[in-house]
């Protein structure tokens, strides 16, 4: 029940704010914090219910599927965390809201519940083709909003905005479309399952336009043309759900979704870290030239999911907990910086950092919040920002010390751009008058305890990490059910069977290495050069290496699952 | 009150700070500040309690230390750390200057920062720092101890731009942290060499130390002493970094900008010494790659003997003092380099003292000439400030290893570990005794040019020079008196010996590794030596400053002439990175993104020429309409007869 509420009465709300007035704030903001407020009491409770699901209904038949799509959503840590930031943002962004967009503030407000609506659909779905559906329809609502509410260039920024991510993503409809018509259902399980009984090619096709769509959205260099300009065109309340929200779906997308059904072989993990990496090492550099406040927040929020994609790839056994601290942490940092810079340029009526300054003296509580916030931002340790950081670090560290150098670049980096753009904004002289309306009260606290989140979440991360079973032994049985039910076509009924339980243990350990193609000679280079980089002896490599070698050729498929366990255990 | 859970500790500044920034905060949108008398109160009384369970703690302090474990901090596959405290022989040394000298200067920043309008923001600061600084001394975890690491440095940052109107400031606090932050690399890389090792559990203190025993029991050095060295370079850059030695030494003098107790606290009693600190807290690890430690002696003795020449020519009196400090540090860090980590923090214990002193001093001089640091618009201070002027003697004689006086004891104590050392010692000896002789000389400037002669300044400014209020000099006089008599807390030649035996349980076994053959050389001997390069170094700076002519000061108190860069050629090299990645941001932005763009255009551009083409279709011919509807519905229903159909 809660699901379905997380997901369609946002909808409900949207069409109900129609009720109230276009004209007077007041009242339809009394509204809109109601919903937002029960909304985000909603996704606490979700993540306190822990894994969840709800029955799978029959949505519709795609022509050419075997199965059905179900209307099918499935709670599990990450995406409950994915929610609450999603629909925590909206709250607060709603609150700052009231005074930045005072025009029309109803529709403001119906497009922030249509977004909600649409991003919780993609964190909970169960179903490929539901999943693709709320992530498509998430740009929607974005794209008129940053159309309706931005700033002068706006019908550009949302142009741009909908049609590289749609575009972006198109590969991926006809790739889902062409995997469905060979698996049972789209559920998780049975697209899996299909995509081990194809050719090569075809897996690699699929594999290549599912990360396109991802990479597009989260984004990752170089397919980043979207996000400056939308991020600072769009309004400041709308930018922090952007990217405290909505950029999540991206990396969750690699998480939940291309993780779990492709086979991951070494070069295209080692190509996507090193995406990451550059796009992390990008982001800082970009953020550091930046002249616009918010484009310099939008470069450093691509370099921290640049980060948080490496350590996707680094498919660490600690990268799982790892990643979903930092997309919290980051989500609630870059968030909070994007209201309060929105918050900035309605008091003096510009972004353009050189024309900003003084702040901290003209409006202390503010100045305050500001330092305080972009302190947090910086990964003190202490903060969530740290653990997460810290721990992606750590993972970066197994796939050897040049990842973990570049990435330790990036940090540095951002203390340089960061405080680059606090001393900037709030610190020496005050160069323009401050005319527009104040920080209130209300904005201000909401700000103040997103920090305050921040530091329990850094000095306490369990909350986050104590929430992360991925996927529990009865959504996979529910799964397998609904996969075995379908009257599918003779023959490949009895394949799905024995096949089907490789296939569980790879969701279930998340670490789908664990499924990669027998090891090349390539790979054993690479593993040697790992090896000699932790330190072992010459002797100590070649043993391994020659264990390893026999093992491989006695059974390719099966040993291959189990020598990077070894080589994992041998490590430590 | 034995059973004190050690919490306490940092618990008190913790309070302090959050119940000193909520008033800041509150306060902060009305015409006059909050109260200075209640806040000052505030602020000395956090402090205190911290140093009174502290001192209540040491008196019962088991040999062996206390150790308790609060919960736990981080719990995921491959990582578990605990938040727990280690109080033991060096974390009760630290923790009782830390807290003590902390308390006397909160007390004399009452008076200092009388009348600025942040009052209460800066000891909110203040308390933040001391609590940050308490973590990493009392902590028992490399983890928990780099979340006091990052702290200081925070708090440093926050304390050095205070007074954030001026760009300047701010321009120095960036640097600071920013070069810290370059060191904390090191240390966090430091870190996951270690877990690469041995999991992430021996980040603990105790379990570090069973480790390396372990491993160097059992005869398994070839194996593990490249990864210790990697690890143990990586600390060390995090060293430099904090403790402002080369290459990462260009931040401290820059720091000066903040205000002057913050100078005395931060940037030389407490935060700069937490490299020596890591190093002995870590020296289990350290005495096992002696090459590491042949690095260590060899920055530290650059280090000690640049910054000292540097010291030379500085004309700000706050900034003789900073590379003052540097040239110490540098003296720390070459003792710790030749397995001497006793002697190390012993010259940290007395370093706090003295140099606090000195600074307050400046403080005051400062204070008293309502805000004028050049001392060459100084002078004859000896009659008006008769008390500062004595703090700051007793303090320079300290420094210089006058003897009696504190650095005496301890500056001696390093150089015969030196001159012990092994082959190199001899050269590390007569390099450290020359230091000694520079250092007394720009020590020996600065008493010359700021008390004796006659008033530079102007004639209006003469009238104001006043002595500092009460609240001020006694903080003053307590660590005068630290700079006199700390040093005896280990004076060899007299047969006392506590701080070495307090010490003993915690780097004792670490030193005995590397145990260097007793030379025969008689005590006397050394202190005779030291006390002629006191003397020399006194006699140089009488004759050549006592006497001569200072040209007017004009304009900035930078160093003039060749000088100004050519003491500053660290900054310079800093220069040159920060060029080299602007450098390739600039590429990056106006190449490579415009590359990209432009890929984006041409996509673009295609489009819509492809669109254009299309819309030729769009023409009034109905016959050849309804024709291409036909087509594209008979090419629909092929598709779906060949995929299936509808279903």
């Amino acid at each position: 029940m809660l699901l379905h509420l997380l997901v369609l009465a946002p909808f409900v709300a949207a069409i109900l704010m129609v009720a109230t007035s276009k004209e007077d704030p007041k009242s339809s903001s009394r509204l809109a914090f109601l919903f937002a407020l029960a909304f985000f009491g909603m996704s606490i409770a979700n993540i306190a219910a822990g894994n969840q699901a709800t029955e799978a209904y029959e949505w519709f038949r795609i022509p050419g599927a075997k199965g059905p799509v179900y209307y099918y959503l499935y709670s599990h840590g990450l995406g409950a965390w994915m929610v609450l930031l999603s629909t925590g943002l909206s709250l607060v962004a709603l609150i700052t809201a009231r005074n930045t967009t005072c025009k029309n503030y109803r529709n403001f407000a119906i497009g922030i519940f249509a977004l909600m609506g649409a991003m919780n659909g993609t964190f909970l779905a169960a179903d490929a083709v539901l999943f693709f559906f709320f992530f498509e329809a998430m740009v929607i609502p974005a794209a008129i909003l940053i159309a309706g509410f931005g700033g002068k260039d706006r019908a550009k920024a949302a142009m741009t905005f909908a049609i590289y991510t749609l575009v972006g993503s198109a590969p991926m409809m006809v790739a889902l479309w062409y995997l469905i018509s060979q698996a049972d259902s789209s559920l998780l399980l049975s697209l899996a399952i299909a995509l081990q009984n194809m050719p090569e090619g075809a897996q690699t096709a699929i594999l290549v336009s599912f990360l396109l769509a991802f990479m597009v959205k989260t984004p990752i260099f170089p397919f980043h043309g979207w996000q400056a300009i939308s991020y600072s065109e769009a309004p400041a309340p709308l930018s922090a759900i952007l990217t405290g929200a909505m950029s999540k779906a991206g990396v969750f997308g690699f998480i939940a979704w291309i993780l779990p059904i492709f086979p991951m072989n070494m070069s295209i993990v080692t190509v996507m870290m090193w995406l990451g990496l550059v796009t992390a090492v990008y982001g800082a550099l970009m953020a550091l030239r930046a002249t616009d406040a918010k484009k310099l927040l939008a470069f450093s929020s691509m370099g921290h999911l640049g980060l948080a994609v490496a350590g996707v790839f680094s498919l660490s056994e600690a990268m799982l907990p790892a990643v979903l601290v930092l997309l919290v942490a980051h989500g609630i940092s870059a968030g909070a910086q994007f209201l309060l810079m929105g918050i900035a340029e309605r008091m003096t009526g510009t972004r353009e950092l050189d024309k900003l300054g003084g702040l901290a003296r003209v409006t202390p509580v503010f100045g305050s919040l500001f330092g305080f916030v972009a302190i947090l931002a910086l990964a003190i340790p202490g903060t969530a920002g740290f653990v997460g950081e810290f721990t992606v670090l750590l993972s970066l560290w197994d796939m050897g010390p040049v990842p973990a150098l570049v990435a330790g670049l990036c940090i540095i980096l951002s203390a340089a751009y960061m405080l680059r753009f606090v001393q900037k904004v709030i610190f020496g002289e005050q160069k323009c008058e401050v005319a527009g309306t104040r920080m209130t009260a209300l904005e201000g606290s909401s700000i103040g305890i997103m920090g305050v989140l921040l530091l329990v979440f850094g000095m306490h991360p369990a909350f986050i990490t104590n929430a992360l079973h991925l996927f529990d032994e009865q959504a996979i049985e529910t799964m397998a059910k609904l996969a075995g039910e379908k009257p599918a076509a003779g023959a490949e009924g009895e394949e799905v069977a024995p096949s089907s339980i490789p296939g569980v243990e790879a969701e279930v350990d998340e670490n789908v290495a664990d499924v990669a193609v027998p090891m090349t000679e390539e790979d054993f280079r690479q593993l040697d050069s790992n090896l000699a980089a932790n330190g072992f002896s010459e002797e100590e490599r070649a043993n391994l290496i020659a264990q390893l070698k026999a093992m491989n050729a006695e059974d390719s498929a099966e040993t291959a699952a189990e020598a990077p366990a070894a080589v994992e255990g041998g490590n430590k | 009150m034995t059973n004190l859970p050690l919490w306490f500790i940092p618990l008190f500044p913790l309070i302090g700070c959050i119940v000193l920034g909520a008033i800041a905060l509150i306060s902060s949108g009305e015409k006059k500040g909050p109260s200075e008398g209640f806040v000052g109160a505030l602020s000395v009384l956090f402090p205190a309690l911290a140093f009174v369970s502290v001192v209540l703690l040491s008196f019962n302090m088991p040999e062996g230390g206390i150790r308790s474990t609060l919960c736990n901090w981080i719990d995921i596959p491959m990582f578990k750390v605990d938040i727990g405290f280690l109080f033991d022989g060096l974390s009760r040394i630290m923790l009782l200057f830390v807290t003590g000298i902390g308390t006397l200067i909160a007390l004399y920043s009452n008076g200092y920062m009388h009348g600025d309008r942040g009052f209460a923001r800066f000891f909110a600061y203040i308390n933040l720092f001391l609590f940050s600084m308490i973590v990493l001394v009392l902590s028992d975890s490399l983890l928990l101890t780099f979340l006091g690491w990052e702290g200081v440095g925070l708090c440093s940052y926050l304390l050095i731009g205070f007074w954030n109107h001026d760009i300047n400031n701010c321009k120095a606090a960036n640097k600071a942290f920013i070069v810290n932050r370059v060191g904390d690399i090191g240390f966090l890389l430091g870190m996951l060499v270690l877990c690469t090792l041995g999991g992430s559990n021996i980040l603990n203190y105790d379990a570090l130390n069973a480790f390396i025993n372990m491993i160097m029991g059992a005869g398994n050095v070839e194996i593990v002493v490249p990864i210790l060295s990697i690890a143990g370079l990586c600390f060390f850059i995090g060293c430099t970094g904090k403790s402002a030695q080369i290459p990462l030494l260009t931040w401290l003098p820059d720091a000066m900008a903040g205000p002057t107790p913050v100078s005395a606290l931060i940037h030389a009693a407490t935060m700069v010494t937490s490299g020596v600190y890591l190093l002995a807290r870590l020296s289990t690890m350290f005495v096992q790659i002696p090459l590491i430690l042949d690095i260590i002696t060899w920055v530290g003795l650059l280090t000690a003997f640049w910054a000292a020449v540097a010291g030379l020519f500085q004309n700000d009196i706050k900034k003789v003092l900073a590379y003052s400090t540097i040239s110490q540090l540098g003296y720390m860090f070459m003792a710790a380099g030749v397995a001497a980590f006793d002697a190390s923090i012993f010259h940290v214990f007395t370093h706090a003292f003295f140099k606090a002193a000195l600074f307050l001093g400046a403080g005051a001089v400062i204070h008293s000439l309502a805000g004028e640091q050049d001392m060459r618009k100084m002078g004859g201070l000896l009659k008006k400030t008769p008390v500062t002027a004595c703090v700051m003697i007793f303090a320079f004689l300290a420094i210089i290893g006058f003897p009696g006086f504190a650095g005496f004891w301890s500056k001696d104590l390093i150089l015969e570990r030196l001159y012990m050392s092994g082959p190199m010692g001899p050269f590390f000896y007569a390099a450290g005794l020359l230091t000694a002789v520079i250092t007394a000389v720009y020590m020996g400037r600065l008493i010359v040019l700021t008390f004796f002669g006659s008033y530079r300044g102007s004639k209006e400014s003469e009238e104001h020079i006043h002595e500092a209020p009460a609240c001020m000099l006694f903080p003053m006089v307590v660590l005068a008196f630290g700079a006199i008599f700390a040093g005896y807390f280990w004076a060899d030649s007299m047969g006392i010996k506590f701080f070495e035996e307090s010490l003993a349980p915690v780097v004792g076994a670490a030193q005995a590794v590397l145990h260097h053959s007793e030379a025969h050389v008689s005590a006397g001997v050394f202190a005779g030596l030291g006390t002629l390069a006191a003397l020399l170094g006194m006699g140089i700076a009488w004759a050549k400053y006592g006497k001569a002519r200072i040209p007017a000061a004009k304009g900035s108190s930078a160093p003039q002439g060749k000088m100004a860069t050519w003491t500053f050629f660290w900054d310079y090299v800093h220069g040159v990175v920060i060029t080299v990645v602007n450098a390739i941001a600039w590429v990056v932005d106006n190449c490579v993104d415009k590359l990209v763009q432009f890929a984006q255009w041409l996509v673009g551009g295609i489009a819509e020429i492809l669109g254009d083409g299309a819309a030729s279709f769009q023409v009034r011919k109905v016959r050849l309409q309804i024709a291409l509807s036909i087509a594209g519905v008979a090419a629909l229903v092929i598709v779906v007869l060949l995929t299936g159909g509808l279903i």
